[in-house]
């Protein structure tokens, strides 16, 4: 089943990399199109997923042990998400709110429950990697277009 | 002898010194934590390079990535938990030694054979990559493009279990590629209209992404399965010392790794857990003593570490003479040159030599650093190790991996493309497709179109320049048997496997 689905979402990536590879404009005389790499490999990841679904058919059935990292699975899917939201809220209220506040959070999915290290990390965190990246190596911190701590705390 | 100005260079410089004793033991304490690898270390440090000059920046990353493959023992030897997969070859001989008290021994091995090893490596990397570029120079678009050729199926097909999964690895790695303007004809290419995609995919979050969040990923994963506490093995009082007397009959094992881990290392994707595997066999067929290893001989940690650490210098030939990079360690390093605007391949002995040969200057001081470090303190280090606290650790990584992507360039799009690249970087583990040939496809597609799509204007369009001229079909006949070699190979496996079973 598992590697049915492997193949069958290779076959999907496939395709849509070679449904992009076709909206590349035609090349002017004398040039090479600009879409044959992009085509050529889309073309060997299809037939490669089309190695993989012939395997899986091949496989006997009754590999479907049971799935013990669910748990695992569903702890790391939801880091994915905290990780897209933190990012995003970087757009809306710059870095160090949205630090302070996934610091703690992401401590405690990874087994810290001391009440006193989780609060000293949502002003601890913000506060060292601003001063490492923003003010020692000088990089231009993110604005938040919402609310923006570092304006604030500026005045 | 362009080396020797170049030491002279280094060891005049205090803070390049201080720099390289720096990475020796950041790459210690890396490739030495298990999770952590060199590959992460360098890549969630390459962001703070940019702030650096070019020598400091690439002495200080190759040192880690040196330092890191030799760490990894310490994690092998002494809690039986490889640092990383070619040290997982030292585990063999070094655990049993550890059990029986002679854990500092051991480590003193693995050290003078790391030591060994790499510096076999590095010598034979600065008297022959001048050879290689001179060739490399005489080369032709079509040449080249046959290289590249060669390198995608070797590092899609030899890397990893799957034949199938490798290659597919690398054709997402060279689409991921092609997104943006296309160099050539400006023509947009998977950018939906973004403008954002229409400057391409960056390296460098991408490879903090797969590299750096993904493994945060992974070991949030791991975490629930780990049982039990990682206790180190103490060494008796005669276990820790080494006399010339113990050593000798290592000695002929460490030179052979070096030179099997250099001829290795030249060959783009196949890497250092190869090269340590090969030597402990080839060391294991050739010793007096087969019987004991296995059991806890010193030869068995000092074949393997000697091949693990050889790859190191030669791994850069490819990168630095035709701007391919033979590992990811390579890959980053790549970025790095890019990142300060210089540009790799032959031409780079031409414009940038005094900074090559600086470069493989560090890369020896850096031998000797961890050498130092490792003889002396690898049971602080461990000690250490034991002492980091993972749970902390890891989320301070995860921080770091988005202040890191967004410093490269300022760019919140970055940010994204990092969180992506991390959670794909994770699947791709999980279901066992090969990151290595994913990144390193990436980091060659450019270069491959480039010189595919100029080999088609030199012959008016004309896929047969690539047959007629006589290196070329050589490399693309070298990539066709890599592969043929690989699935003849996993053929033999699954008929001993089954033999096996039959027999069962």
């Amino acid at each position: 089943m598992r590697a049915y689905a492997e193949g069958l979402v290779l076959a999907l990536i496939a395709l849509f990399a070679l449904w992009g590879a076709w909206q590349v404009p035609a090349a002017s005389p004398g040039d090479t199109w600009a879409g044959i790499v992009p085509f050529s490999a889309s073309v060997a990841l299809l037939l490669l997923s089309g190695l993989m679904l012939a395997g899986a058919a091949r496989q006997t059935a009754g590999d479907t042990g049971q799935d013990q990292d669910n748990v695992a699975t569903l702890q790391i899917i939801g880091l994915f998400i905290i990780a897209l939201l933190y990012q995003q809220s970087f757009r809306w209220f710059g870095y160090l709110l949205p630090t302070a506040i996934v610091a703690p959070v992401v401590l405690y999915l990874f087994g810290v429950r001391s009440r006193i290290g989780l609060i000293l990390s949502v002003v601890l965190c913000p506060l060292i990697f601003h001063l490492i990246f923003f003010v020692l190596l000088g990089v231009f911190p993110p604005y938040g277009e919402v609310f923006d701590l570092l304006s604030w705390l500026q005045g | 002898m362009e080396i020797f100005p170049a030491l002279l260079s280094v060891i005049t410089d205090p803070s390049l010194l201080l720099a390289i004793v720096l990475a020796a033991a950041v790459g210690m304490v890396v490739g030495a934590t298990p999770g952590l690898t060199a590959s992460a270390a360098i890549a969630m440090l390459l962001p703070i390079t940019f702030y650096m000059s070019p020598i400091f920046a690439l002495a200080f990353l190759y040192v880690i990535g040196k330092s890191g493959r030799y760490g990894g023992s310490i994690a092998a030897i002494l809690f039986n938990t490889p640092g990383t997969a070619a040290s997982a070859a030292t585990q063999i001989d070094g655990y049993p030694l550890a059990r029986t008290g002679k854990a500092g021994k051991a480590m003193k091995v693995a050290t003078i054979s790391s030591i060994i090893g790499d510096l076999m490596g590095d010598i034979l990397l600065v008297i022959g990559v001048g050879f290689i570029a001179a060739i490399a120079l005489k080369l032709g678009p079509p040449e080249t493009f046959a290289i590249y050729f060669a390198a995608f199926v070797v590092i899609g097909s030899v890397i990893g279990n799957s034949i199938v999964k490798g290659l597919a690895s690398a054709l997402m790695g060279i689409l991921i590629a092609m997104v943006g303007l296309d160099p050539i004809s400006s023509e947009e290419r998977y950018t939906f209209g973004s403008f954002d995609l229409s400057n391409g995919i960056g390296l460098v979050p991408l490879m903090i992404g797969v590299f750096v969040l993904g493994e945060v990923f992974a070991q949030l994963g791991s975490r629930s399965k780990v049982t039990g506490e990682t206790k180190e093995n103490e060494s008796t009082a005669d276990g820790n010392s080494l006399t010339w007397e113990e050593y000798k009959p290592c000695l002929p094992h460490a030179l052979r790794g070096g030179f099997i881990g250099a001829g290795i290392g030249v060959l783009p994707g196949l890497g250092s857990a190869i090269a340590a595997f090969i030597s402990y066999g080839e060391g294991k067929r050739r010793a007096r003593n087969p019987e004991m290893w296995g059991r806890g001989a010193l030869e068995g940690v000092a074949a393997p570490e000697a091949a693990n650490n050889a790859v190191s210098g030669p791994s850069m030939a490819p990168l630095l003479t035709l701007g391919i990079p033979g590992s990811t360690i390579g890959a980053i390093l790549l970025g790095v040159f890019l990142i300060h605007g210089i540009q790799v391949g032959p031409t780079l002995f031409l414009t940038d030599k005094e900074l090559v040969y600086k470069l493989f200057a560090c890369g020896m001081l850096g031998i000797l650093a961890y050498g130092l470090i490792g003889y002396f303190g690898a049971t602080q280090v461990a000690r250490l190790i034991l002492k980091i606290p993972t749970n902390v650790l890891y989320p301070l990584i995860f921080l770091t991996s988005f202040v890191a992507a967004y410093s490269a360039r300022g760019s919140m799009f970055d940010v994204t493309v990092m969180t992506i690249a991390g959670f794909a970087g994770w699947l791709m583990r999980k279901y066992d497709f090969n990151v290595a040939a994913f990144v390193i496809s990436f980091v060659l597609a450019k270069g491959a179109e480039e010189t595919f799509r100029q080999s088609l204007l030199m012959s008016d369009g004309g896929a047969l320049i690539f047959v007629e001229r006589p290196i070329a079909l050589a490399f693309l006949l070298v990539g066709i048997a890599a592969m043929a070699f690989r699935i003849r190979g996993i053929v033999k496996e699954r008929r001993v496997a089954e033999g096996g079973l039959g027999d069962a």
